[in-house]
């Protein structure tokens, strides 16, 4: 038997001897090694390990949740001890339970052991050839990471889902100078399997880098008017975040507040736009299992502009006689289109080429607002260069329907799959 | 409480910090009076940090035994030993100055769950007799840090760092039909009993929460553009720490922040004092009191603007070494798994000399932002604010309630308008800062008058 169901067999048996009805204990370990890069140098080799137990207990349909970062019996016990008691004193609620379906699997993926050597070698060989080829770049930090995370997720009905995945990891922050002139910060991410690969080449990263450096001395964007906005796949990740938090998500269906729980089967996008959720994809870092204990599957979001499917756990899914999703979220997939960016950016009379929102949190019906951070001005379809203090305002909802066209070109950062996207309608206001 | 069996431990070969850490957290949550989280965590462990030829190496453990130490120190010393090998020596010194040991008082978390969920109940019970109101939710978290360090040099700290925060959330429709919301963070640094003795006494709190929502539910959508405006303490605070505070910690600085190019010059209004304390302010024990950071060095206020002046940075033993100033003591780890990062603690703009009300009469045409939810800036010290809660403010006189918005602009050029500061200020703490990790941070200040750029529709 793996060492961590060991332990989680274990537990679930001081679970039930505490008094609980059913229960699920998710046993854990992970390891990582980290170089990490800040205030100039190539500091810090850094090695964590860590375990963690999370206990659910159910008396009844009352909850208590507790978790602990040891694999001591004394720990597990008193962890068992305090998820039941919990229990006892929350309140009753028939929505809680435990997934019907009974699975027994495992699940492989990744490199499971790091390679320091090939790993200090990309590290090097990026600061190498931002030395040479990008001078002007100034890297705030960065890190380099492998992550090995072992778990093993055991119900008292017999479930029983063993993970065992690697990967790495690359995130740099940066901003450009020349003289007295800074850029905005910028950045990028990626997740992957092998350090094979120069790691700028990852998530566009090269070229997000290049647009850095046009925008060392940027321009105040003037006026306001409504006009295109280009979102690059890393932007618009951002905003596809904020529709599920706001729309599709557990607790905003729950109170009701989600402007769509009555649009399943409805045109909520624009008929080009097609958003799926693919945690079994090949190409992605994603989960086999969701973290409710069911096997993951890939599901559409929005097909053709349609709503398919909420976000929604068991919980929520009792909660609200809606279905429950079968892939458990993330792993974005969105579809791309038939127009290069180029000719994408050649179709805007005014408007904006956004790599970064930095925006309030959208309001429940999705308005929202915010500076657009390391962007570009378009006039009658050439890039004029880059703009500061420029803000935009829409409503996600708004946008969702007014996206005109999605690039053909798209980004796999080892997380998502998105083309870059253009919305027209979006307020865009300068000094 | 840690056990004395660390209290031995010497002889360290190189520049080490070895430290125990415990962090333990609490959340109990009803949404419209179903507990949806009802939790208690514990994340302990060890960590080492061993420095060699200006690399270091770091290893951590959820073991805390001495042999787990030992393990640990070995690994980290590998770690730096394997890029010490490799790549050219950095050289940079560790600065020698401001060490001490110190000792915080430790209290023992002992209310019940159940204490917790009947508390909660009790507001919940309250909430839902408002009018108006379609969805409610009342979350209580707790969080503590409790930290033990030991290093080469003899430095021995302990420190423990409580706080307990009860955060409501009420949802009303607009005429309209859209969903507006409105939430209030209470509580504050100490454990829950010493901000929640009695649920009555919050009644008065969420009163006025219900009664903003109602105006906000009525609102307006604020006009875009720059606008002279007043920003209340919760928004002058994150202005001070997202805007001017993350330019001003000197590994930022190091990598090319605004900061970095206008030490000594005038970045602000004369009237703009801005401060990073260490733990205390006008005899007052702050949100997040650190009196020895995690590298050992006590901890010392960062006057980061004196009178409109670009002053100081804040350091960690490396950066201050690196600039020749006295080290501050800024150098804090979240968890046991964590390096320690420069990091605030407390950060404000000073109470100034005006009132509120002279203030306002002193606008004829702008906006009184009194609420934010979230806030970002970057290394130029560009920076958004989203704005939750405000009002207009026309010939003088408070307006009509807005719905929400964002603020931006550039801190040193929005601090440059600045001409009214208030007399009173507030500290407010229920922040995280994310910097990597996250780390509980205080912040606060006046009300602060001064031209912003304002999104809207």
């Amino acid at each position: 038997m793996n060492p961590n169901e060991a332990i989680a067999r274990k537990c679930l048996s001081y679970l039930t001897a505490a008094g609980a009805t059913q229960g699920v204990c998710v046993a854990s370990v992970g390891t990582k090694t980290e170089f990490y890069y800040e205030s100039g140098s190539l500091g810090l080799l850094r090695t964590v390990r860590n375990v963690t137990v999370s206990v659910k207990a159910l008396v009844g349909t009352r909850k208590g949740v507790s978790s602990v970062n040891s694999f001591e019996e004394e720990d597990l016990k008193r962890a068992a001890e305090e998820a039941v008691s919990g229990a006892k004193i929350s309140k009753e609620d028939p929505a809680e339970g435990l997934p019907e379906e009974i699975t027994v699997q495992s699940f492989e993926k990744g490199p499971m052991v790091p390679d320091p050597e090939a790993m200090l070698l990309r590290m090097t060989e990026f600061f190498d050839e931002l030395r040479e080829r990008y001078p002007a770049v100034s890297v705030d930090s960065a890190s380099l990471d492998h992550t090995l995370a072992e778990s093993v997720y055991c119900a008292t009905n017999g479930i029983c889902l063993t993970t065992r995945q690697g990967a790495y990891s690359f995130s740099p922050m940066f901003m450009c100078r020349e003289g007295e002139h800074t850029s905005s910060f910028n950045y990028f991410g990626a997740v992957f399997d092998a350090p094979t690969t120069p790691v700028i080449d990852l998530a566009g990263g090269r070229g997000i880098i290049e647009d850095s450096l046009k925008q060392i001395n940027p321009a105040p964007l003037s006026g306001k008017f409504v006009g295109d906005v280009i979102f690059t796949p890393a932007c618009f990740a951002g905003l596809l975040g904020s529709v599920e938090g706001n729309f599709l998500s557990d607790s905003v269906l729950i109170d009701g507040t989600s402007i769509w729980k009555d649009h399943l089967g409805k045109r909520v996008a624009a008929p080009c736009f097609t958003w799926s959720s693919r945690p079994r994809a090949e190409e992605l870092t994603g989960g086999y299992f969701t973290t409710e204990g069911y096997v993951a599957e890939d599901m559409d979001i929005i097909k053709d502009g349609v709503l398919q499917n909420f976000v929604l756990g068991r919980y929520a899914s009792k909660k609200t006689g809606l279905k429950r999703s079968p892939s458990g979220g993330g792993c974005y997939f969105v579809e791309g289109g038939t127009e290069s960016l180029e000719e994408m950016i050649a179709s805007v009379s005014h408007g904006l080429l956004v790599a970064r929102f930095s925006g309030g949190d959208p309001t429940s019906d999705g308005t929202v607002s915010g500076v657009a951070k390391n962007s570009f001005e378009i006039k009658n379809g050439k890039i004029v260069g880059g703009v500061s203090e420029a803000m935009i305002s829409g409503n996600l909802a708004k946008m969702l329907t007014d996206i005109t066209s999605l690039s053909k070109e798209r980004i796999n950062d080892g997380t998502c799959v998105l083309p870059w996207v253009k919305i027209n309608g979006i307020t865009i206001s300068g000094k | 409480m840690f056990d004395d069996s660390f209290s031995s431990f010497s002889g360290f070969s190189a520049p080490t910090e070895l430290r125990r850490q415990c962090n333990r957290s609490r959340r109990v949550a009803l949404l419209n009076g179903d507990v949806i989280a009802n939790s208690r965590a514990e994340q302990r462990g060890i960590n080492a940090r061993v420095f060699r030829e200006g690399r270091c190496g770091f290893a951590s453990s959820p073991e805390v035994d001495v042999s787990a130490a030992e393990r640990i120190l070995k690994q980290a010393s590998q770690n730096a030993k394997f890029l010490a090998d490799r790549l050219p020596s950095a050289g940079t010194a560790l600065d020698l100055r401001e060490r001490i040991s110190h000792r915080d008082l430790w209290r023992e978390d002992s209310v019940p769950q159940k204490d917790i969920l009947d508390f909660l109940s009790q507001i919940d019970d309250y909430v839902k007799k408002i009018p108006h109101v379609v969805s409610r939710r009342v979350n209580c978290s707790c969080l503590s840090l409790e930290k033990e360090l030991i290093t080469d040099d003899g430095v021995y700290g302990y420190s423990f760092l409580p706080r307990s925060n009860i955060a409501i959330v009420l949802t009303a429709l607009a005429p309209d039909g859209a969903p507006v919301e409105l939430y209030q963070v209470l509580g504050g640094s100490g454990l829950f009993s010493d901000h929640f003795s009695d649920p009555s006494l919050l009644f008065a709190s969420i009163d006025s929460i219900a009664e903003q929502l109602m105006q906000k539910r009525d609102g307006v959508f604020a006009d875009a553009g720059q606008k002279t405006c007043i920003i209340a303490p919760e928004l002058s605070g994150m202005l001070a720490h997202e805007a001017v505070g993350h330019t001003a910690e000197a590994d930022f600085v190091i990598s090319g922040s605004v900061a970095g190019t206008c030490r000594g010059q005038e970045v602000a209004s004369s009237i703009v004092t801005l401060t990073d304390f260490a733990n205390t302010f006008d005899g007052k024990v702050l949100p997040t009191p650190i009196y020895i950071d995690d590298e050992g060095v006590q901890a010392k206020d960062a006057v980061l603007i004196d009178q409109g002046i670009l002053t100081g940075w804040m350091h960690n033993r490396s950066s201050a070494a690196r600039y020749g100033d006295a080290p501050t003591g800024n150098a804090l780890a979240f968890s046991f798994a964590d390096e320690p990062l420069i990091r605030m603690r407390n950060t404000a703009i000073l109470p100034g000399k005006n009132t509120l009300d002279e203030m306002i009469s002193s606008i004829d045409d702008g906006y009184y932002f009194t609420a934010t939810g979230n806030g970002q800036a970057d290394s130029t010290g560009e920076f958004m604010f989203g704005v939750t809660m405000g009002y207009e403010i026309k010939n003088g006189k408070l307006g009509r309630a807005i719905r929400d918005t964002t603020v931006s602009g550039v801190a040193f050029d929005v601090l440059k308008t600045v001409d009214m500061i208030s007399d009173q200020m507030v500290w407010l703490n229920a922040g995280m800062c994310g910097k990597k990790q996250p780390f509980p941070v205080g912040m606060g200040g006046p009300h602060v008058k001064c031209r912003i750029n304002v999104g809207g529709k």
